[in-house]
């Protein structure tokens, strides 16, 4: 699962087919979770994995989360250099941090933010981001040294790409997250897991609650020890002969190195107390405790409560979409075709930037303040580095939450992203005398033509209704620094006209060669 | 690495090499063309040679027009390499008009094969994401097809700096290798209607090898078009005609921006052939200021009466 998402998210030269990278993604327990509450597709991995984890415990945690196999990768490796590790003891959870961090990210989910929290928090999408904008480019420049040597030995299958290094801005949180996995995982295991993770939280939650339980069978352990030292997550007491399996991360570890065969799995639920499980204060959170369960059930309601007024405040708020009449509110960023809109696309992604790996031209770049803080790390449209290729719709194609659309090519060719307006003033035909009509060759709409001007010269003229926002006029504009021909976005996106005209008849095709 | 020095032995060598293969009924005695490496050899007293093909499918047309010539032999010798330039500039597929057709390609690039080419090699700086303007011109299959080598132009580490010392404003490019280090230099574009040069044809083309065009169109898009040929000018030039593109060129909008015209052009002189381009498409070439411009800095004809033209109709 780590091999194949890290293949689809540095995957530069697009080889990973974008169906495989979307499925990957899909299967996300958060990607799924926002398709599924925003009615965007039936995605049920969610609910499989919680059905799983009810009865199992947490193996999406252990087999699936691809930031959970990488911190396991980190602990082999430090193991590996350290050869013989001391048994790591019984640690207390941070339970207040775990909870923190988790009804932080609901609250954040019911007054519209969670797309904020969830960009922040989700492990898919810091994974993501840390193979997109850390481990991509070095695999990029790695390809580009190796190329020289293929084609010095007439081998022409590889080609050089350029790396692309995301602004320092929206680099900062993956360089962050993979510093404080590197170093939490190397130190006590998977500590992110149990105490930042406000996913591992809630399957702990269920985990805890699951059907069935690793257990230890006090009459066969000899307290050796040696579940500690295999144990990821700290979450053996063997004090108390109890796991804490709101915790474990189901590697079964500890049943692999038991030599006394004294760690099972115990059905659970079938009497209050099972016979190895000690006194409940042994387990760390208050699992029967009628104040906290009437805690929890009224915050659950209050939560779902707000969430439905916003709703009903945000419905209000929004214009219809296409609507003819709309006022076009603009955009200072413009977000990718097929997400709507700025509000639904920050609502939506996680930022887990897949469509930024998978964008072939470069156009889709993470954010930094462009969106507000709301918005960090989450895709816009770049036109500086490139413009957006007419009929590709591989971000739709990929985008495993909801928040880009997979459009009919159609649809796509008449998404109104944004609108070009144009500066004659600055355009090279009026102040160089000089044909140029960068923008109109670029445009594919035909939103940019070009009429006669001056001394047999032709200058860009734009109809706004033709335009869709691509950007390829902006991005071939050559005037610098500021283009002649620029782009501002739509709040709302909206749809262009379609302008069809009759075949082209002339000049009509002599009988003989005109010259 | 092939230097400027063993570029013009080589195209000495080729010249040298004319006289022996029988050109007789290749050429009118007074029009040699120029195999000559792409190196310019004044024509002042000789005429320019244009064939014209009508009325046939792609590839028959360029048979037709290559016999006209003397074959493919007559421009590419045993062992040389070839590099066969079409116009990739767009995501676009072949009915669509905005790349050369891969029908077209394949014909050329099996008759450098025949004549016994060392290697062919293609390549574009296309203006739409490059890999799929290769996938969806049909250009990528038809290096699949004939075994030629298709090559990024969007690797600026193969693109050298050339000094383009006879330039009047383009003095100095990042050039593509391929350009400075083939054998055999042959142009294969489509005829289309340009929203800012007027018309694209054989000359237009050539903005695909440089890696800055952004420098054209700032400085003076018609000088800078002529001003790189000074520098190298193609061995032959292929020009699709089939379907041109007759308006919301060079991109175009659907198939419906084409008009059937089933022709083919054919020519030594990128100048002369651009004229009767220009003129398929209903412009006067002196209207086209880059065709002007090339005339008038000698580098082919534009006036077609001073152009032996070969009428060819195959239906």
């Amino acid at each position: 699962m780590l091999t194949a998402l890290t293949a689809a998210f540095v995957d530069f030269r697009g080889l990973v087919p974008s169906p495989i990278g979307h499925r990957l993604a899909e299967i996300q327990f958060v990607p799924s979770l926002v398709a599924l509450l925003t009615g965007t597709s039936l995605s049920l991995a969610c609910v499989i994995i919680a059905i799983v984890t009810l009865a199992l415990g947490r193996i999406y945690c252990s087999a699936i989360c691809p930031l959970g196999i990488l911190q396991d990768v980190i602990i082999r490796l430090t193991k590996w250099r350290k050869r013989k590790s001391k048994p790591a003891p019984y640690a207390q959870p941070h339970t207040w941090l775990r909870q923190t961090f988790l009804w932080g990210t609901i609250i954040a989910a019911a007054a519209s933010w969670g797309g904020f929290a969830l960009s922040l928090l989700d492990p898919y999408s810091n994974f993501g981001r840390v193979a997109s904008d850390i481990f991509r480019p070095p695999v990029t420049l790695a390809n580009n040294s190796v190329v020289g040597l293929a084609e010095a030995i007439g081998w022409h299958g590889l080609f050089r790409a350029v790396p692309i290094w995301a602004g320092a801005g929206a680099l900062a949180v993956p360089v962050f997250v993979l510093l404080l996995v590197v170093v939490l995982a190397a130190w006590r295991g998977r500590l992110y897991c149990n105490t930042v993770c406000p996913v591992g939280t809630l399957l702990g939650w269920l985990s805890q609650r699951a059907a069935f339980r690793l257990q230890i069978d006090q009459s066969a352990c000899r307290k050796c020890a040696a579940c500690l030292r295999a144990c990821k997550a700290q979450c053996i007491d063997l004090r108390a002969g109890a796991i804490d399996f709101s915790r474990c991360v189901a590697c079964y570890n500890c049943m692999g190195v038991c030599d006394q065969h004294g760690i099972h799995y115990r059905f659970a639920w079938t009497r209050k107390a099972p016979i190895s499980t000690p006194a409940p204060q042994s387990v760390p959170d208050a699992v029967s405790d009628p104040q906290r369960r009437a805690f929890i059930s009224k915050t659950i309601v209050g939560i779902a409560g707000a969430a439905g007024i916003s709703r009903v405040l945000l419905a209000d708020e929004k214009p219809p979409a296409g609507n003819a009449g709309e006022t076009r509110n603009f955009s200072p960023v413009i977000c990718p075709p097929g997400s709507a809109g700025v509000e639904r696309f920050l609502d939506r992604c996680t930022a887990c930037h897949l469509c930024i790996s998978e964008c072939p031209t470069g156009v889709l770049q993470p954010a930094f303040l462009e969106y507000g803080l709301l918005g960090l790390m989450k895709p816009h449209m770049d036109y500086r580095a490139a413009f957006c290729n007419f009929d590709c719709r591989r971000c739709g194609e990929v985008c495993p939450d909801g928040a880009i659309d997979l459009l009919d090519v159609s649809a796509k060719h008449l998404a109104k992203i944004g609108e070009a307006h144009f500066n004659q003033d600055k355009c090279v035909v009026v102040t160089n005398g000089t044909d140029c009509a960068a923008c109109s060759e670029h445009c594919p709409t035909k939103a940019v033509t070009t009429i006669p001007y001056g001394n047999n010269l032709r200058l860009p003229s734009l109809n706004d209704d033709l335009c869709i926002g691509c950007g390829a006029c902006e991005y071939a504009c050559p005037v610098k620094p500021d283009k002649a021909i620029k782009v501002t976005g739509l709040r709302e996106h909206s749809i262009a006209k379609k302008f069809i005209e009759p075949k082209a008849t002339l000049p009509k095709p002599a009988g003989d060669f005109p010259f | 690495m092939k230097t400027r020095r063993d570029f013009i032995k080589a195209g000495l060598a080729l010249g040298a090499s004319l006289p022996l293969v029988n050109l007789d009924k290749l050429f009118a005695a007074d029009a040699p063309a120029t195999p000559s490496g792409g190196l310019p050899v004044a024509l002042a007293t000789t005429k320019s040679i244009l064939v014209a093909v009508r009325d046939g499918e792609r590839a028959a047309m360029l048979d037709k027009a290559m016999a006209e010539l003397g074959d493919m032999g007559a421009f590419v010798k045993k062992g040389q390499t070839v590099l066969v330039k079409p116009n990739i500039g767009w995501d676009t597929p072949p009915e669509r008009g905005a790349d050369t057709h891969p029908e077209t390609v394949k014909r050329t690039i099996e008759m450098c094969l025949a004549a016994g080419a060392k290697s062919v090699s293609m390549f574009d700086n296309p203006c739409d994401q490059w890999q799929r303007a290769y996938t969806n011109s049909g250009i990528e299959k038809v290096a699949k097809d004939t075994g030629a080598t298709l090559v990024s132009g969007k690797d600026q580490t193969l693109y050298r700096p050339v000094d383009i010392p006879n330039g009047k404003k383009l003095h100095m490019a990042k050039v593509h290798s391929l350009v400075l280090d083939s054998d055999v230099f042959i142009n294969v574009p489509v005829l289309k209607h340009h929203a800012g040069s007027r018309i694209t044809g054989c000359m237009k083309n050539l903005m695909g090898v440089v890696w800055d065009r952004e420098f054209y169109h700032r400085t003076d898009l018609h000088q800078c078009i002529a001003d790189l040929l000074t520098l190298k000018r193609p061995t032959l030039n292929i020009l699709d005609a089939y379907a041109p593109m007759v308006r919301n060129g060079p991109r175009g909008k659907s198939a419906d921006d084409l008009v059937v015209m089933r022709t083919l052009l054919v020519s030594t002189d990128i100048v002369a052939i651009d004229a009767a381009g220009a003129k398929l498409l209903n412009q006067q070439p002196s209207d086209v200021r880059h065709i002007a411009i090339a005339a008038e800095m000698k580098l082919g004809t534009m006036d077609l009466e001073q152009v032996d033209i070969r009428r060819l109709k195959l239906a």
